[in-house]
């Protein structure tokens, strides 16, 4: 339901694994085979970064909040997951997921504004689009996404556990800007936002803010990039411990399956209801003993992993997810994306 | 009236499979779905300002009988055009998808067609209106207390579901309650409804109708911006004391927006509040004084002091009160309605009489018809009252018993076509809930 992921579309409808988001793309592919192979495009995930930031870049023109830019990113993914993304103008599927993201996260646009934006936006690929059109596709992406429009975003999760995890802001913030990240890759079609919200929190923990950067989501973070091989070390070694003491103790975590855990009761995907583990008296031991707090941090966030229901084999493969797109980002080449994507528009006339 | 339609496979040509490389335009919706080939329309149902309803079969083996809702469609000037969704049909769909509970009413599903937008709903043979207009046909007889009591808890539980979610009605009133021939209650259109667990924006502002006016709470008629479930639970109060009474507790006329566009405080409802319940203090209600029309209460006119006049009942005593709310004139209303038939020349002697609702009943009703919006019972709370431990058992349908049948939904059958063009220049006429009438034909253009 709108308030119970458990219960809710997302969960029963758009949460898939691996193998059926490669399946239903294959078939996509398949039943376009002519078009495919008329028009190559880069590989999916350098795909996605480009959309990523075309929400990005409209959002922010249009003064849209970080939540409807989310709920926008979903939108696409999940419309791609159903059709060919060689049969559509991207740039005409963004500005529509902006358009009705804004509607269903409250703060709505006017179509004709978001259309203006997206044609100063993109003067080129939106050229002849009109609101009427806009309205249309509109129609299209509810239809594709079977009037599934209420998307479970991973930000509430954090806002939840920043408390009581007591994150100082650095550390919301890197966990914020990797949540943001996330959206350029599969994760928020394979895994509950909460799994999403709490691998963000422990890499916040592990890969330390370098210099203070990693201020707000800037999305693409390629800082993170660095950080990388070690925080992929840092952060499968807190998972492996929680794992091996929650295995001991008899907690959850070890429990197989991705995104299909049944109703954990200890803890509601906006992570309410958290153990009291967590004592507050040192999480306020900040100052000149950093090191040595945030690693009381760690090891806090694995204890109370271990001791939950969380599936943490998940959050391995989300720990994964992110660190390989943080690497593949590096090879990330804007112009060719670009380019490949208005061949297909123009040839097409889309 | 069923218009030529193209073929379906023509429709369907945007499909996966059937793409050719020199469609001019590849980017064209089509529905998967034809409305028309799934669901045989069988007849006009009601208007509204979102559009028209109507109740239909299914083409292709689906069981049972559906609602189906049409949104409007805009135009501009004889043309359909595409112009954005509103904000309230996205938000309908998206919360009608998600939900799902025997006292809310069932989406089937939703098709978006030529333009228009068809969301299927499980049908529903009654509503608490329609049910409430039957009794008041000569001789004018209450519903039976069984049956109210069933219909209240049920209500009460589909209220409980929403608001679990987070989701606000908004509109409850007796017509969006829907009765189904098995006496299973079906909270009906959430038109209205919102999430209230992200209030961006105030959650007034954006939305000029909110709550048909006689089931409006309080703290709204006084100018609290802010929704709660509190809000939701009035009207709850409000329907229980209709189903009782078999017209509206608070009947006030509603004052119009003047051409300034300000949102005018609506005193004459404000009045019939306060004709029954006293005027509202700030020692039962705390906040009272930081509301913003607060200054409005003093120009309102206190009931006429103690009730006193009505026949005396068997061991109970009003506190006779003078102004401040303390209930009492309730509590008369509340007497005076549950014995108006006893010992009468009912219909059906040896029914059960109100009455059998007993001091529990207008608990229950008092808890509902709180002023405070903090103090007003909640839905969860509402569920364990004593109103339904105590006494005769709570029966799941709210039929149980009953030797007579409840007339059914009038369905028209001039209006059958549910294509883009048909039913265009729908109007509605005075209440919402006239549409609803089931004497009145509503008229269409």
């Amino acid at each position: 339901m709108a308030a119970n992921y458990w219960e809710s579309t997302q969960r029963r409808h758009w949460q898939f694994t691996k193998d059926e988001l490669v399946m239903m793309r294959q078939k996509l592919e398949e039943e376009e085979a002519g078009l495919v192979q008329m028009f190559p495009l880069p590989q999916l995930r350098h795909l996605n970064i480009y959309f990523n930031q075309q929400i990005n870049r409209l959002g922010k023109r249009l003064g849209v909040r970080q939540q409807a830019m989310a709920t926008a990113q979903v939108y696409v993914k999940r419309f791609y997951t159903r059709v060919e993304i060689r049969r559509t103008n991207p740039y005409l599927l963004i500005a529509t997921a902006v358009y009705l993201a804004c509607k269903m996260e409250e703060c709505p646009q006017h179509i004709r504004l978001v259309t203006q934006e997206a044609r100063s936006l993109w003067p080129a690929d939106f050229h002849g689009i009109d609101t009427s059109k806009l309205g249309e596709c509109e129609f299209y992406l509810i239809s594709e996404m079977s009037s599934h429009l209420i998307i479970h975003q991973p930000y509430r999760t954090l806002n939840v556990l920043q408390g009581d995890f007591g994150l100082v802001p650095d550390e919301v913030a890197l966990a914020w800007s990797v949540i943001n990240d996330h959206y350029m890759t599969d994760l928020p079609l394979l895994y509950p936002p909460h799994i999403v919200a709490l691998t963000a929190v422990m890499l916040a923990l592990v890969l330390r803010p370098v210099n203070g950067s990693g201020q707000g989501g800037s999305g693409g973070s390629g800082s993170n990039a660095a950080a990388s091989a070690a925080g992929l070390a840092a952060a499968t070694a807190v998972l492996a411990q929680a794992q091996a003491r929650a295995a001991i103790t008899g907690g959850g975590g070890g429990g197989g399956g991705s995104s299909s855990g049944p109703v954990t009761p200890s803890l509601t995907p906006q992570g309410s209801m958290l153990p009291s583990s967590q004592g507050s008296a040192d999480g306020s031991a900040e100052g000149k003993k950093i090191p040595d707090a945030r690693m009381g941090k760690v090891q806090r966030f694995g204890m109370w992993l271990a001791e939950s229901n969380i599936d943490i084999e998940a959050m391995v493969d989300c720990t994964q997810e992110l660190i390989s797109f943080y690497e593949c980002h590096e090879q990330y080449n804007d112009k060719h994306t670009r380019e490949q994507i208005n061949r297909i528009i123009k040839a097409r006339g889309l | 009236m069923s218009q030529a339609r193209p073929s379906r496979a023509a429709i369907n040509s945007y499909q996966a499979g059937a793409y050719s490389p020199d469609r001019a335009r590849p980017f064209e919706y089509k529905s998967k779905v034809g409305v028309q080939d799934k669901y045989k329309v069988i007849g006009f149902i009601s208007s509204g300002t979102y559009g028209r309803v109507y109740k239909a079969h299914g083409r292709q083996g689906q069981t049972g009988e559906f609602a189906i809702k049409k949104f409007k469609p805009d135009k501009e000037g004889e043309q359909i055009t595409y112009t954005g969704i509103s904000q309230s049909a996205v938000r309908e769909m998206a919360l009608c998808s998600e939900l799902n509970h025997h006292n809310v009413i069932k989406l089937i599903e939703i098709i978006l067609e030529d333009k228009c937008i068809f969301m299927v709903f499980e049908y529903a043979e009654h509503d608490l209106l329609q049910i409430i207009h039957h009794h008041t046909q000569q001789p004018r007889h209450p519903i039976p207390p069984s049956t109210i009591k069933s219909i209240m808890f049920q209500l009460l539980n589909g209220c409980q579901y929403l608001h679990t979610n987070w989701v606000l009605h908004r509109d409850l009133k007796p017509a969006n309650i829907m009765v189904t021939s098995g006496g299973e209650v079906k909270i009906g259109d959430l038109g209205l409804a919102r999430l209230f667990h992200k209030p961006l924006h105030s959650l007034y502002s954006g939305d000029k109708v909110v709550v048909t006016i006689w089931y409006r709470a309080p703290e709204l008629l006084l100018g609290s911006r802010h929704y709660t479930p509190a809000i939701d639970m009035w009207a709850v109060g409000c329907i229980f004391a209709e189903l009782l009474s078999l017209r509206p507790i608070f009947k006030g006329e509603e004052a119009k927006m003047d051409s300034k566009k300000t949102v005018p405080f609506q005193r004459n409802q404000m009045q019939k509040i306060v004709d029954i319940m006293g005027l509202p203090t700030k020692e039962r209600w705390s906040l009272l004084t930081s509301m913003p029309e607060y200054s409005a209460i003093s120009t309102l006119t206190p009931p006429l002091s103690a009730p006193h006049h009505g026949h005396h009942h068997h061991g109970h005593h009003y506190q006779p009160q003078r102004q401040t709310g303390g209930g009492g004139h309730l509590e008369k209303w509340y007497y005076n309605t549950i014995n108006q038939h006893a010992g009468g020349s009912g219909p059906a002697p040896g029914a059960a009489s109100l009455q059998s609702l007993g001091p529990e009943g207008y608990k229950l009703l008092a808890a509902l018809l709180e002023y405070d919006p903090e103090k007003r019972l909640t839905a969860a709370a509402a569920l364990q009252h004593p109103f339904f431990s105590t006494g005769d058992k709570v029966s799941a349908n709210c039929f149980e018993g009953l030797k007579m049948e409840y007339p059914h939904r009038r369905v028209s059958q001039d209006d059958t076509g549910i294509g883009p063009s048909s039913g265009s220049g729908t109007k509605r006429s005075g209440m919402p809930d006239e549409s609803l009438r089931p004497n009145k034909r509503v008229k269409d253009g």
